[in-house]
């Protein structure tokens, strides 16, 4: 199915919209006001894999939040606070979500075309790479300690040091080979070469963009003006 | 110190990566650390500190330029500030500007330590400037996402005591100088080896 991707700035403004709405929300619980929004994004550009892993962690949070208002549950390794934080804050994950996982050489030629420097623009790239590119390290390093018999609960229990120390070094090491490589990497394509950067995938601003950065505003406007900033 | 060169590209990278490292252990530790209100309000700054000392030494020991510290408290800031605490953004840009100020003659270990150890004191800003400061907010953030009330008063008991804030704070202080020391001996005896530094 093609999907009907938004531009970059759409993304960011309705990023930007999310983000201002939850900080200045009169209540946390309201929230959902501005997740629809969100969803609604992710189901336009027919992401319907992520709005369903979002959606359903948006739907446990909303279970684990009546359960501890209503029923009294208590967690015990996740705190009430960070359920209803991550709550509140699901419209700005999945609008950030939906930013990040646009392909970087679309990232790089908006930014570059509203002149953001280059650094800001190889830290933000490095940024939402990061987490994809830990997960899969994350992973070598496990099954690497896994098959040395070094993640046993007895192994891990008695030697915690140790074993901080078997997970840190070789991901700091990565870690820097990484930064080596994006360097190199950046630099091949032209990273401190003087002018505008830009994108063979790199669209402008079109009418669906434009309508739902509209969406957005409005969302927030209304979101605000139902009880009034925080 | 290089204090004349001019960032590049691999420094810019490397910040931004090890920066991104650290807010998650930080972020990561403190979640983990809820599942115990002792260990969520009088340890958990502490064994932070210890964990991150190790990743902020080899970052400034790897870029070795001037504002390394501010930047990595600022983005730090930040991202307190996305979750809705706003005046730990300023706070974490005092406690960069405190590190740059000590590491200001060139990066030496000691320097190193001193700049990490402050750090890991002022680290604390983030549970002490709610009570503190912002109490009213903090409080009814915390009851209508349902918390029991004995957290709030575990809450006030730990950060109202001097008794238990000197504790809390001498037990930063000194995870964080151990954090250091660790982090030292990890790069003498891993980093260097490997030829990273």
């Amino acid at each position: 199915m093609e999907r009907r991707s938004l531009a970059v700035l759409a993304k960011a403004g309705a990023v930007l919209c999310a983000m201002v709405g939850v900080s200045l929300a009169p209540d946390a619980l309201q929230t959902w006001l501005l997740a629809a929004p969100a969803f609604g994004q992710l189901l336009y550009q027919r992401k319907l894999r992520l709005a369903l892993s979002f959606g359903a962690c948006y739907l446990l949070l909303s279970l684990l939040l009546y359960g501890i208002r209503f029923h009294g549950l208590r967690m015990v390794i996740f705190s009430e606070f960070y359920v209803l934080m991550f709550f509140s804050l699901m419209p700005v994950f999945v609008t950030a979500w939906d930013l990040i996982s646009t392909p970087p050489g679309e990232l790089s030629a908006a930014l570059s075309q509203i002149h953001a420097p280059t650094p800001v623009i190889l830290g933000m790239l490095v940024v939402f790479r990061f987490f994809p590119t830990m997960k899969a390290e994350l992973r070598g390093v496990h099954q690497s300690m896994k098959n040395r018999r070094l993640t046993g609960p007895a192994q891990v229990l008695c030697h915690p040091a140790v074993t901080c120390e078997y997970v840190l070094v070789p991901l700091l090491l990565r870690c820097l080979q990484i930064a080596d490589q994006l360097s190199v990497s950046a630099v091949a394509r032209g990273a401190q070469a003087p002018g505008a950067r830009g994108s063979y995938a790199a669209t402008g601003i079109r009418a669906k963009d434009l309508a739902w950065l509209g969406i957005w505003a409005a969302a927030t406007a209304l979101f605000l003006g139902m009880g009034g900033p925080a | 110190m290089e204090t004349t060169n001019k960032w590049s590209v691999r420094d810019v990278i490397t910040l931004v990566l090890m920066t991104v490292l650290l807010i998650v252990m930080q972020l990561g530790v403190n979640m983990i650390c809820m599942v115990n209100h002792f260990v969520s309000m009088v340890l958990s700054v502490g064994i932070t500190m210890l964990l991150c000392g190790p990743v902020y030494f080899l970052m400034v020991n790897r870029i070795r330029k001037r504002f390394v510290s501010l930047v990595y408290m600022t983005l730090l800031g930040v991202a307190f500030l996305l979750m809705g605490s706003w005046f730990l953004l300023p706070w974490f840009v005092l406690v960069g500007v405190i590190a740059e100020a000590i590491l200001w003659k060139g990066i030496t270990p000691g320097r190193l330590t001193a700049a990490w150890t402050v750090s890991s004191l002022l680290y604390n800003g983030v549970n002490l400037l709610p009570i503190w400061f912002f109490w009213d907010t903090y409080s009814e953030f915390a009851l209508a996402s349902g918390m029991e009330q004995s957290y709030i008063d575990s809450y006030v008991r730990y950060y109202s005591s001097p008794g238990w804030v000197a504790f809390i704070l001498v037990f930063a202080t000194a995870c964080g100088f151990l954090g250091s020391l660790i982090g030292q001996k990890l790069i003498g005896k891993h980093f260097k080896k490997a030829g990273v530094l």
